[in-house]
């Protein structure tokens, strides 16, 4: 057996399938970050000869992508590139992925959080190039991620009918911890009503005498020429974003394997707060309902739509106090489709809690690999699907296998993980309890939905048998308790007849 | 085969004993051992049979009152209904999570603010023992319930193990054929149903079993003499304690059905070992339910208990005296003597008592049932509540229907066949149909009287019926000397002449009877599909063209306040909506459904019937953050504080005299358009009511503001708000919450 590892932020899962027979089916979290000392530098061995960043501002979340020429300077060959980010934003960022933009077939690039004096106000994830980059080389990257809770409402409350504008403050050249020879950056907005945004004074301007340049939706700056290793330029952004703001500060995704009822049931609990700006003075239903006729764009959210995959029945959408009426389902076509209203609009500032369900076919995730080996290919994440875009502080997804499931192996290929962890779980009519797998996951955006997640495992036959025969010395067992009971003589004086 | 020798079977059995009897030394005259054992094992499968008919019944009767019950899961969906199930349901979810000790010794800060409740001192834990415990075991057998849903299925359970009591009772007043009717007809009954549906989760839901069962087996006890039973009965008079204020029906009809057997005559030692170990035994348990303690001894609704006690001592004293003295003279003047102490130490003792004020005087509701009247007269706050008025007679057909009907009939049969159970049984119908004209939701303790003087009825008459039918038919099949000699037993001197009359009119009667049974259980049926399974939280009504509409405003409402506003916010509202704010809200309340400080009830009240700033006063004084009103006007529901709102001002006028009720009225009239009463236009709740309803248009061809709930359009248009400001108003504007400012900032 080999180690399926997990490629991607944070740390790396490691499958333990190799140990002792008896701990086969442990899969231990497995941290590669490596620990430096706090005066730790990155050392300079690469230059970025060029490099072009889009910042992505159209969803409720920042979504970047730098595609960038590096240059090995120095004289060995050179694995370990540094990505610098604040301390503050650390935290934030998310889903990061680094390609070879070049080959796009290639598996990406392994990328870890570097663990660092936790008081320094640098902190950086390390790239390992592999293979490793030969002097005087050059290799395109593409480095993709999400930074979350990062924008904010300006003004931070605003009325029910009004637009609503978000900001974004980052630095207009890319924070890098090597020399960058010529760069520019475009941020890519969702309208064309942006009113204000930082003019640079063309310090490191070398074309334009405007910058940035905006164009429509779009708004570019730089070019920039040479920039030092660590420079920053502070410019922030105002846009109007007159839609929610969707965050989830906690997913919790179950999803529980049955081979008996040939069913999969998937069940999501979601925490929901809508981080637009907050209502300014009072929620005025009058206002609501008869702007409501004219559909105009609006900061609350009022429908989630969640496509379903094919198969799914049976949704169920309800809270801490019960079923939410006001749910569609559209099983017909190719993509079933949950339409969720919640019980009120979600304002600013507004939270809302909710449990969402369904059953799926297994069939169509189910495969049985030769033996008692059974692969699973299920979506890591599912959720609704907005054109304002998710994000998600906190993804927790179990699943639940069957009793008896040994041997589980995983790999969630792009989607980074935190930890995983196996353990049992008791339920209907268990003895031993359920095999489950809990993966966690941060920071994750709706970007990611649907990405696989593969579990393979073990099920032998009689393993199927253990529920039937449970059933049957239950049933058994309390016959014979009436039985036995029917005989017992309780009575205390001798009965005359 | 077997299927053949059925009907033989039964009709060897069924026919009168000389047929059987007749038919052994036939038998008999074979020294066939082989012959002797078949004709055993048959009379043996007979009985068999009987008994696989008589639990296949109860079987089919017991799922039937279950599932019946189920209508509101179907209809609704599977939630707690109404009011106090809320309470309930939140103190067994506490109990669940934290344990029996931390539920017992629970201060709860989230209601009566800013004076909490201590719950393990102030509720009956019956129900929520009982449903915690059940959820206990199926966690241990591995069942990943719910507690929502065995707190939902509580009722329905209970409800179906009341029919087992029931046929049990009914066998030991009548006879095992009156048990099955009676389980049948308690089953599906829309009296005990209205209590019972899933969902239901009262109090009641476990409690007519409770009384139910101690009932039985306190006249199981007194038919035997059996301490057993008696010692049962006392438990199950611990469990109705323990689960329902209604105990106090226990503790006073059975003394009164005890001194009715003394002065008839009818006592024995089986009578005095039932009622002295159940008393003695019920009250030392009952005195473990802290909110009872020990009103048993203290508390003069309990003291006809205590009194028929002390009598039954006196009474056999005397017995065992006269017993011992042969001369009647003596005896005689022993007994002057003796009756005089007694009655007189018996008087001083509850006078003193009763004037050191050890003995506590009635509460107020027991004074109502007593005097209908009271109630409206001294306390709003009782007459205030809809399930405390007294009962129309529609209410009675529309919850018993035939056995309306059959009850007197029941009782005939009852005296005409009088022992010590059916002297039991009737003084409980009688009573509880007293209890029952008095309140309407004592309709519920009356259901299983009058089902079981019912099915008294319906199975007498049917037996009698189906002799009458089969003699008939066994003369006209067989026609032979073996024929007559079977119906020999039975009435045959007046069958011999009106026989094919008689069978006719039998069995026209036995159809006749089949209709009304099949008719009331169609009438039952509809009852609880239509009347009695709405959780009143969910409103459904018919849309323009048949659709269902659903109104699940006070859950928008309730979710609402408990995503988006403070964890510590106080919010007041009418008494009514307590429990649910902090069951499904999850914040503190200024007052709930457990009223159990009028003064503070008041004033919120007189909150809601003063001017804004009045009112702010009094908010800023019950530190309220928000205020919640319900309000009908768009929808048309006609339940809204608007229409509770007299009682608001009758009970904050009962303890604050500013508010006086004509001040709201006009000419008498209860008006909220142009020509109501200024106070009435600038109070609170009017202006909570309909702030910003001016603006919109509810009905097509109407002005703007017309109120659909009473049908006016409004006389207040034109509402400011000073110190509140509007937070929240649902989908439907059922629920509307206001948020109280903060007061200004002084220089």
């Amino acid at each position: 057996m080999r180690s399926l590892a997990s490629l991607g932020a944070c740390f790396t899962a490691l499958l333990g399938a190799s140990c002792a027979a008896s701990q086969a089916n442990i899969t231990k979290p497995h941290s590669s970050a490596q620990i430096l000392p706090s005066t730790f530098r990155p050392p300079q061995h690469f230059e970025n000869v060029n490099l072009v960043r889009s910042i992505n501002l159209e969803k409720g979340y920042v979504r970047e992508t730098t595609n960038l020429v590096v240059q090995n300077i120095d004289t060995k060959p050179q694995t370990d590139y540094y990505l610098p980010f604040e301390d503050a934003i650390i935290a934030k960022i998310g889903g990061i992925e680094v390609r070879d933009k070049k080959d796009a077939s290639k598996a990406p690039y392994e990328v870890s959080l570097v663990e660092f004096d936790p008081a320094s106000p640098t902190q950086f994830y390390q790239i390992r190039l592999s293979p490793a980059l030969a002097p005087k080389d050059q290799i395109t990257l593409a480095i993709t991620f999400s930074t979350l809770s990062s924008l904010s409402p300006l003004p931070t409350t605003v009325g029910q009918t009004d637009k609503h504008y978000l900001t974004y403050s980052f630095s207009a050249v890319f924070p890098s911890s090597y020399k960058t020879l010529k760069q520019k950056t475009k941020l890519k907005l969702p309208g064309a009503d942006v009113p204000d945004y930082t003019v640079l004074s063309g310090a490191h301007s070398s074309e334009n005498s405007e910058d940035p340049v905006k164009q429509g939706s779009t708004l570019t700056y730089g070019t920039f020429g040479e920039v030092p290793a660590g420079a920053s330029e502070a410019v922030s952004v105002r846009y109007e974003f007159t839609k929610p703001v969707n965050f989830v500060s906690s997913l919790e995704r179950d999803l529980e394997v049955s081979h008996w009822g040939g069913n999969l049931a998937t069940e999501e609990r979601y925490m929901y707060e809508n981080r637009a700006a907050a209502l300014k003075g009072h929620f005025n239903r009058v206002q609501w309902a008869a702007s409501n006729y004219y559909n105009p764009a609006t900061m609350a959210l009022k429908t989630f739509s969640m496509p379903l995959r094919k198969g799914s029945s049976e949704p169920y959408f309800i809270d801490d106090i019960g079923n939410i009426s006001t749910s569609n389902f559209r099983p017909a076509g190719r993509e079933p489709l949950l339409e969720l209203h919640p019980r009120y609009p979600v304002f600013g500032g507004w939270r809302f809690k909710f449990k969402v369900g369904w059953n799926a076919d297994l069939a169509g995730a189910l495969r049985k690999l030769e033996g008692d080996q059974y692969v699973l290919k299920i979506p890591f994440l599912e959720g609704p699907k907005q054109a304002e875009g998710i994000s998600y502080e906190q993804v927790k997804v179990r699943i639940v296998l069957p009793e008896g499931a040994t041997n589980v192996r995983f790999d969630t290929g792009t989607v980074p993980i935190v930890s995983s962890d196996i353990t049992l779980h008791r339920t209907f009519m268990d003895t031993t309890g359920r095999t489950t797998l809990t993966l966690l996951a941060v920071n994750l955006v709706d970007e990611l939905r649907g990405r696989d997640l593969v579990v393979t495992y073990d099920y032998p036959w009689v393993a199927g048998l253990r529920k039937p025969l449970t059933l049957l010395a239950g049933i058994f067992a309390v016959f014979t308790a009436a039985y036995l009971l029917s005989h017992v003589d309780v009575s205390i004086g001798r009965k005359e007849t | 085969m077997p299927g053949k020798t059925e009907p033989i079977n039964g009709s060897v059995k069924l026919g009168s004993k000389e047929s059987s009897t007749a038919a052994m030394p036939a038998s008999l005259k074979k020294p066939d051992l082989s012959s002797y054992f078949s004709l055993k094992s048959l009379k043996l499968k007979t009985k068999q049979q009987e008994l696989l008919i008589r639990v296949s019944i109860l079987c089919l009767v017991y799922v039937l009152a279950f599932i019946t019950r189920l209508f509101s899961v179907l209809r609704y969906e599977s939630m707690i209904h109404e009011f106090d199930p809320y309470f309930n349901y939140r103190t067994t979810l506490y109990l669940t999570r934290n344990g029996f000790y931390d539920f017992w010794n629970w201060f709860d800060s989230e209601s009566w603010y800013p004076l909490g409740r201590i719950i393990g001192g102030t509720l009956y834990p019956g129900l929520m023992v009982t449903a915690a415990f059940i959820y206990w075991i199926l966690r241990f057998l591995h069942f990943a319930v719910h507690i929502r849903e065995v707190c939902v299925l509580t009722a329905p359970f209970f409800a179906s193990n009341t029919t087992l009591v029931a046929y049990f009772f009914g066998k030991e007043l009548w006879d095992s054929g009156a048990g099955l009717v009676a389980a049948a007809l308690i089953a599906i009954c829309p009296g005990y149903i209205s209590r019972s549906v899933a969902g239901s989760y009262d109090n009641e839901g476990v409690a007519i079993f409770a009384l139910l069962l101690t009932f039985y087996m306190f006249v199981k006890a007194v038919n035997t003499g059996s301490l057993a039973w008696s010692l049962a009965s006392a438990f199950g008079y611990f469990y109705m304690v323990s689960a329902w204020g209604g105990y106090v029906f226990i503790i006073n009809l059975i003394p009164l059905y005890v001194l009715v057997l003394l002065i008839t005559g009818r006592y024995s030692m089986r009578l005095y070992v039932a009622y002295n170990c159940m008393y003695i035994l019920g009250m030392l348990l009952a005195m473990q339910i802290r909110f009872v303690g020990f009103q048993h001894v203290q508390s003069g609704e309990h003291m006809a208990a205590m009194g028929v006690f002390f009598l039954m001592q006196v009474f056999y004293f005397l017995d065992w005296v006269k017993h011992l003295l042969s001369d009647t003279k003596l005896f005689e003047a022993f007994l002057r003597i003796t009756v005089t102490t007694a009655v007189g130490v018996g008087a001083i003792a509850l006078g003193v008592g009763t004037a050191s004020g050890y003995i506590s005087p009635w509460t107020g509701r027991f004074y109502s049932l007593l005097d209908p009247t009271y109630a409206k007269d001294n306390i709003p706050i009782i007459a205030s509540v809809s399930e405390h008025q007294p009962t129309a007679w529609s209410s009675f057909m529309f919850d018993f229907h035939i056995l309306l009907f059959l009850f007197p009939a029941g009782l005939y049969f009852c005296f005409k066949r009088l022992s010590d159970a059916t002297i039991f049984i009737v003084l409980y119908g009688l009573t509880s149909m007293y209890f029952a004209g008095v309140m309407v939701r004592l309709i519920l303790v009356a259901t299983p009287a009058v089902c079981l003087i019912s099915a008294i009825a319906v199975s007498a008459t049917v037996k009698n019926l189906t002799l009458v039918a089969r003699a008939k038919n066994k003369v006209a099949q067989t026609g032979s000397a073996k024929g007559s000699s079977s119906s020999k037993g039975s009435s045959k001197a007046s069958l011999d002449q009106s026989q094919p009359f008689q069978r006719n009119v039998a069995i026209a009667l036995l159809l006749g009877a089949f209709y009304l049974l099949s008719k009331y259980a169609t009438h039952c049926t509809w009852v609880t599909s239509e009347a009695y399974s709405s959780p009143s939280i969910v409103l459904a009504a018919r849309g323009a063209h048949g659709n269902r509409v659903i109104f699940d405003d006070y859950r928008e409402a309730y979710f609402w306040l408990r995503q988006n506003t403070p964890q510590d916010a106080k919010v007041m509202s009418w008494w009514d909506y307590g429990y649910q704010i902090t069951a499904m809200g999850n914040r503190t309340v200024i007052v709930d459904n457990n009223t159990w400080n009028n003064t503070h009830i008041a004033t919120v009240g007189r909150a809601m019937s003063s001017y804004e700033d009045e009112a702010y006063e009094i908010m800023r004084s019950l530190d309220v953050d928000y205020v919640l009103v319900v309000f009908g006007g768009v929808t048309g529901y006609s339940s809204d504080d608007i229409n509770k709102f007299l009682w608001m001002v009758r009970i904050g006028g009962g303890v604050f005299p500013v508010i006086k009720e004509p001040d709201y009225l006009v000419n008498g009239d209860y008006r909220v358009d142009k020509g109501a009463a200024p106070k009435m236009l600038n109070c609170l709740m009017y202006k909570l009511s309909y702030y910003r309803f001016g603006e919109l248009t509810t009905e097509y061809g109407k002005p703007p503001g017309y109120d659909r709930a009473r049908g006016v359009e409004i006389g207040n248009k034109d509402i400011k708000l000073e110190h509140l400001e509007e937070a929240f108003t649902t989908s439907n504007w059922i629920v509307r919450i206001y948020k109280v400012k903060p007061p200004d900032n002084r220089w």
